[in-house]
């Protein structure tokens, strides 16, 4: 994506108040505590084990690593995780963001 | 909410293994597959769960990302379907089979006639097809063996008796013919007695020697032509003849003014209830009402296993309607009524051939709403009757 749209982007979203998800093709994560993940908009499960989840997104990766993991529910383009959550880590492409 | 709805749908449990798990999953849940309780097992294989209707897209992808499926479980109502359905037609097969047994004790499996010549028992056979006894039919709602015994007596004029008997599923006949005994009884030495008294109209004795003629009153036993040809004489013969006499009878009546008089108007209400046991449980019919006067008539039909009758029956309550209605007569119509019926009624007694000749009100009074009636009438019959001569001893 040329580096002029997303400024047009960046600027309309911030015009007109919406939610940066939307516009921006970013994953949405919520968290519970450290017992529930729930990431929206993503793009593709990468791997997946009781240690370690890694999603895809448009730019980048999102790693999550805790104990004893598992996948409550996968749809399309949302995915619900549980388990012990130790971190989240973000790991944008070097060409966007 | 989500979990239940999957109930509803049927959920199953998969394992898979292969290399490009994730990239498989991933497609699936782009089709649109709903996947969860997704956990890793080991580093190969993965468990997770998925709503019955995805397994078909599962199917069609596993071979572009080489992964085995093993279905190791499944949940929910088509499951619990599929199980029961097993079940129900273990069921089914039972209760026909019942049904069957029943059906082929309550079948006609054959008829036995016995005692009869083979013509007669062609006849017979006949009858009772018509009659819609025969082999393989059911017995259910067939006649009574007493009503089939009445009706082949009725309409088999050769018969002088028949047994009818239901044995089991099968039906046992004992015929008797009617043997013509042609004694010779007619050759044998008789006399013409009168049979009752009266006075001689007519005489005509085609064997034997009249003592008699026309306008001789007789009283009962008196002989009328003798069979001995010659007074004091040797030989007796067979007296044949008709000797008719005028008789004569008195009627006595006594009938109300009054009568009530019930009606079947020949509205019928039918109900039907199933008996077991002791208890009778309306099936059909109960809500007809029972309004007015009903004359009720319940016909309860066994149904049997074997020889074992069974405490489950089908009896059936006909309800017929009926009218009240008082009739006032007149004297005058009373009387005529009195007439004729005496006039039928004596002639019924009468032996056939006997002619009302005359008809005579002696008496006719009117007391506390009855009339007093007494007729006489005048009868021509023939009142010779053949007496045999003992001879010898």
């Amino acid at each position: 994506m040329p580096k002029w749209q997303q400024q047009i982007r960046t600027w309309i979203g911030r015009y007109f108040d919406l939610p940066a998800d939307v516009m921006l093709d970013l994953p949405r994560i919520t968290t519970i505590g450290s017992i529930h993940v729930y990431i929206e908009n993503h793009t593709g499960l990468l791997h997946f084990s009781e240690e370690e989840v890694r999603i895809q997104y448009k730019k980048g990766q999102v790693r999550i690593v805790g104990r004893d993991l598992g996948v409550k529910m996968m749809l399309k383009e949302e995915l619900l995780l549980e388990g012990e959550l130790k971190s989240v880590e973000f790991f944008p492409d070097s060409k966007g963001g | 909410m989500g979990n239940q709805r999957g109930y509803f749908e049927g959920v199953l449990t998969i394992e898979a293994s292969g290399p490009l798990l994730e990239p498989f999953l991933q497609a699936c849940t782009r089709r649109g597959c709903r996947v969860t309780s997704l956990r890793r097992l080991d580093e190969t294989t993965v468990r997770f769960t998925i709503r019955l209707k995805d397994w078909k897209i599962l199917r069609s992808l596993r071979r572009k990302y080489k992964c085995r499926l093993t279905i190791k479980e499944g949940k929910g109502v088509p499951f619990l379907y599929k199980l029961m359905r097993r079940r129900l037609s273990v069921a089914a097969a039972f209760l026909a089979a019942l049904v069957l047994v029943f059906l082929a004790a309550n079948t006609l499996w054959s008829i036995k006639v016995e005692g009869l010549t083979p013509e007669l028992e062609a006849a017979v056979e006949k009858k009772l097809n018509t009659y819609g006894v025969s082999p393989g039919r059911l017995t259910i709602g067939m006649k009574d063996p007493n009503d089939i015994q009445q009706q082949l007596l009725e309409d088999i004029p050769d018969l002088l008796w028949i047994g009818v008997k239901k044995q089991g599923t099968s039906y046992h006949l004992y015929g008797v013919k009617k043997t013509r005994h042609d004694t010779n009884q007619d050759n044998q030495p008789s006399n013409l007695v009168a049979s009752k008294k009266g006075m001689i109209v007519q005489t005509f004795i085609k064997k034997g020697r009249p003592l008699v003629s026309v306008y001789d009153v007789v009283k009962k036993g008196q002989v009328l032509a003798t069979g001995e040809l010659v007074e004091e004489g040797e030989t007796f013969v067979h007296t044949e003849g008709d000797v008719t006499a005028e008789t004569w009878y008195r009627v006595e009546q006594e009938l109300p003014l009054q009568q009530i008089i019930t009606l079947t108007d020949g509205t019928v209400e039918t109900e039907y209830h199933l008996k077991i046991g002791g208890w009778s449980v309306p099936v059909w019919g109960w809500w007809r009402g029972t309004d007015g006067s009903y004359r009720d008539e319940n016909v309860t039909t066994d149904w049997r296993v074997f020889s074992y009758s069974l405490p489950l029956n089908m009896k059936r309550v006909d309800h017929f309607a009926i009218d009240t209605g008082a009739m006032e007569s007149s004297r005058k119509e009373i009387e005529k009524i009195g007439r004729k019926a005496a006039g039928q009624s004596l002639l019924q007694e009468l032996e056939p051939g006997a002619e009302i000749k005359d008809e005579k009100v002696l008496h006719l009074s009117e007391e506390h709403g009855k009339v007093k009636l007494i007729l006489l009438y005048k009868v021509y019959e023939n009142i010779a009757e053949t007496k045999y001569i003992s001879q010898g001893d």
